[in-house]
Parts: C-alpha cells; sequence; structure tokens
C-alpha cells in the first residue's frame, strides 16, 4: 500500500508493476498457505481468524485494479483469481461477501488520500474520477451495509467513508473557485482552507 | 397460618402472571411494529440513495420522480402502523420510541425532495399528509418533525458545496437565504438542553458553512456569471 502513496502520472507504470508483482506475491505465498491451513474445515467457522487479513487484501487489490482501469475489481474477479492457489481436487478459498465489503469501505479511505494528494499535484481530473467512483461506492453500499451480519462494525465504516467522500467534494470545491491560486497553496502548507479540516494531517 | 402463606403466595403468583400475559403481548406487539418499521427504515433509505443523485448534478425533476414513488410505500406502512396501534389504544407514547429516529429520517428526507422541489420549508401539516398521518389519531409528533429539518438542514452544505464545483454558482445564496430564515424561526423556540437542542445547535454551524461558501463564491466574482479565472486558465491549457 505504501507504494501507492508514491504514485504519480510520471512513475504510474513502473509502480503499477511492482505493485501488480506484490499482489501475485502475496496471493502465491500467503493465500495458498492460507487455503492449506484451512483445508477440510469450514472457511465460516475460522472466518475471525482471517478475515481482517482478507480484507486487507481486498483492500489492496482493488485499490490496484482502479489505479490501473479506474474501475471497480469485483468480488467475483478476485475469486477467481484464487481459484488456481488450490489443489484442483479441494475447495478453493473463495473470500465472502463479508470481508469484501468491508475491505471495500477501507479502500474508500485510502482514494480518499490519494485524491487529496493528486489534487496537491495538480491532477485535478483524476481526483474527480475518485470522488465520483467513491460516491458510487458509498451510494451502492447505503442500500446492502443494513442487511448484513453484525452490521455495527460497517456502520460505523459508512460513516467514515461519507467524510471521506465529503473531503475529496470539499477539495474538488476548493481547485474549482481557487482554481490555479489553490494549488500552489497546499505546496507551501499554508493555512489549510476550513473545508478540508485539520483532520487531514494525518 | 399455612392458610394464610397459601393465600398470600397465591396472589403474587397471580399478580405475576397476569403481568407476564400483559407483557407477552406487549412483547408481540412490539414485534409488529418493528416489523413495520424496518420496511418504513428500508423505504427510507431508498429515497435516501435516489436524492443523494443531485450531489452528482442529476437533474432535479427525474431525481424526485423516483423518490417520490416511494412516499406511497411510506404512507402504507405509516398506515398499519396506526392500525397495529388502534388495538391499545391510548399507548402511542409507550411505542413511540421504537418509530421515532426512522420518523425522523422520513422527515428529512420528505423535506430535502420538497425544498429541491420549492425553495420553501415542508410545513408540519404538509408533512403529516404526505404520510397519511393526522394529529387526532396517529399523528407527527412536532418534535420528530422538528428533528427531521435540522438532520435537512445538515446535508445542505454538501449539496451547496457540489453545486458549485458544478457551476451553479446562485445556490449558495439561495440556499443561504433559505437556511438564515429557518434558522431565525427556530430561535423562537425556547429549546431546553436534549436532543433537539442539540440538533438546532449544528445547524448554526451548517449555516456558517453555507454562508463561507457564499463568500468564497462572491468574492471571486462568479456571482455576476462565468466561470474562475483558475478554471477558464486551465480550460485554456487543456
Amino acid at each position: 500500500m505504501l507504494l501507492y502513496g508514491r504514485l504519480s502520472k510520471d512513475n504510474k507504470e513502473e509502480v503499477l508493476e511492482k505493485a501488480g508483482k506484490d499482489l501475485e506475491a502475496v496471493r502465491d505465498q500467503h493465500f495458498a498457505r492460507l487455503m492449506k491451513e484451512l483445508q477440510g474445515t469450514d472457511f465460516w467457522k475460522l472466518r475471525r481468524a482471517y478475515s481482517p487479513g482478507v480484507q486487507e487484501y481486498v483492500e489492496a487489490a482493488t485499490f490496484y485494479k482502479f489505479c490501473l482501469s479506474g474501475t471497480l475489481c469485483t468480488l467475483d474477479e478476485i475469486n477467481t483469481t484464487l481459484v488456481p492457489l488450490s489443489d484442483p481436487s479441494l475447495e478453493p478459498l473463495q473470500i465472502n461477501i463479508l470481508d469484501y465489503i468491508l475491505g471495500l469501505a477501507d479502500l474508500t479511505g485510502e482514494l480518499m488520500r490519494m485524491a487529496i494528494g493528486r489534487i496537491s499535484d495538480g491532477e485535478i481530473e483524476f481526483a474527480q474520477r475518485i470522488c465520483q467512483f467513491v460516491r458510487q461506492i458509498h451510494r451502492e453500499l447505503m442500500l446492502v451495509v443494513p442487511k448484513m451480519d453484525d452490521s455495527y462494525d460497517m456502520k460505523s465504516k459508512m460513516e467514515v467513508m461519507l467524510q471521506s467522500v465529503i473531503k475529496i467534494e470539499n477539495a474538488c470545491f476548493s481547485v474549482h473557485v481557487r482554481g490555479l491560486e489553490y494549488i500552489p497553496l497546499l505546496g507551501d502548507n499554508a493555512p489549510t482552507s476550513y473545508l478540508l479540516g485539520a483532520a487531514d494531517v494525518e | 397460618m399455612a392458610g394464610g402463606d397459601g393465600q398470600v403466595s397465591h396472589s403474587l403468583e397471580k399478580q405475576f402472571e397476569s403481568f407476564r400475559v400483559q407483557l407477552e403481548e406487549s412483547a408481540a406487539l412490539r414485534e409488529q411494529i418493528r416489523a413495520v418499521v424496518m420496511e418504513i427504515e428500508s423505504a427510507t433509505r431508498l429515497i435516501q440513495a435516489n436524492l443523494l443523485l443531485v450531489h452528482q448534478s442529476r437533474p432535479i425533476p427525474e431525481v424526485i420522480e423516483k423518490a417520490k414513488e416511494k412516499i406511497v410505500d411510506l404512507k402504507q406502512y405509516y398506515g398499519r402502523l396506526a392500525e397495529i396501534l388502534e388495538e391499545c389504544p391510548g399507548q402511542y407514547y409507550r411505542y413511540h420510541g421504537d418509530w421515532r429516529s426512522e420518523t425522523q429520517a422520513v422527515v428529512s428526507q420528505l423535506a430535502f425532495m420538497h425544498w429541491l422541489e420549492t425553495g420553501t420549508l415542508l410545513v408540519h401539516t404538509e408533512a403529516e399528509e404526505k404520510l397519511g398521518l393526522n394529529s387526532l389519531e396517529f399523528g407527527l409528533e412536532t418534535e420528530d418533525y422538528l428533528t427531521g429539518i435540522c438532520f435537512m438542514s445538515n446535508d445542505l452544505p454538501r449539496y451547496v458545496v457540489n453545486r458549485v464545483t458544478a457551476g451553479d454558482y446562485d445556490c449558495p445564496r439561495k440556499v443561504m437565504n433559505f437556511l438564515t430564515d429557518l434558522h431565525a424561526a427556530f430561535r423562537m423556540l425556547n429549546l431546553r438542553n436534549d436532543f433537539l437542542r442539540k440538533k438546532f445547535d449544528s445547524m448554526k454551524y451548517d449555516l456558517r458553512r453555507v454562508e463561507e461558501v457564499y463568500y468564497d463564491v462572491k468574492i471571486r466574482g462568479l456571482i455576476s456569471g462565468g466561470d474562475p479565472p483558475g478554471v477558464q486558465a486551465v480550460q485554456g491549457q487543456s
């Protein structure tokens, strides 16, 4: 995930290539091991043990896909990549809906950070694309989340997600209204606009 | 004495047996209420998801059309709620907590929709009417209505910000005037330190943010029309 922080339009290709390889490595090594460990047991039974790790993977994989193509990597797509890792005679570990959705929620936080970063580099359009994307995810999840098991965690993630959306929207607003005068301001560490809020300095 | 004890324990048992029956009945009623309230919540979420599209500059009439379809459902659900409560007359307030926050959310969405359409505030009686409620039998609590209005105000700054990003520089002024009037009207109420009071306080911050957006837009001369110089320059570059 640290790699993505360094992503900019100049080094995009090479960073993405490295990221892609890293993701593959995680898949091949860690997921394969996970599958071997879980063999023979019910995936749901031990979910609490591996769920956080899986969520992180979902976050990384969807982030990667977005940087690559601006689209959302679906659950089916991710699971398809996992199938080859296990013995064909055994049931492959498939990520379940809940972990996917939880991972997606964390993705939006990363995207928000990236959007704010892109804006300070002057890449407004990319930030706007992220804005649209995150809005869409938030909206879709809004209808799905209340039906989830133990939706309590997810509910607070939804609030955080909305705050991320609002931060991105506010940044796009500031750029639009202030135009070119805004971008150098971000670089100079000048007092941040009330709209971004101090919380951004994380 | 043994006979006496027997009598005492018998009436004690009787009391608790009667309690058990009553509480089971009210629990059953609660379950019925809960079921309907969950439908109300679902419908409200759908309305909310639809209304969110105005942040993405979808045309208002289109967005409202879809949302309006759900109001029909809401009316139905509140009707069912009223029916259920008819079974136990005089206990509206006992169970009111079970639909309080959901109703506040409903009012908030309805009021936002109304404002998008007309630029005015949805009044209490209109809100009641839309939901098929009437204050004599099963009505809309004034406090729920007011809290719902505060929730609506909370969404306005975000709306204004996104409208300006989309190039609608008139929006801040309209919202600012609306919120100023609304806030002033609320100040006429003598609110105590409860939930509604806190929501009212948050309206002050909503108003302040809208004012800031308005000034931002004004001092850059955007209100007279045309895009900010920065955007023009960027467009020139690309």
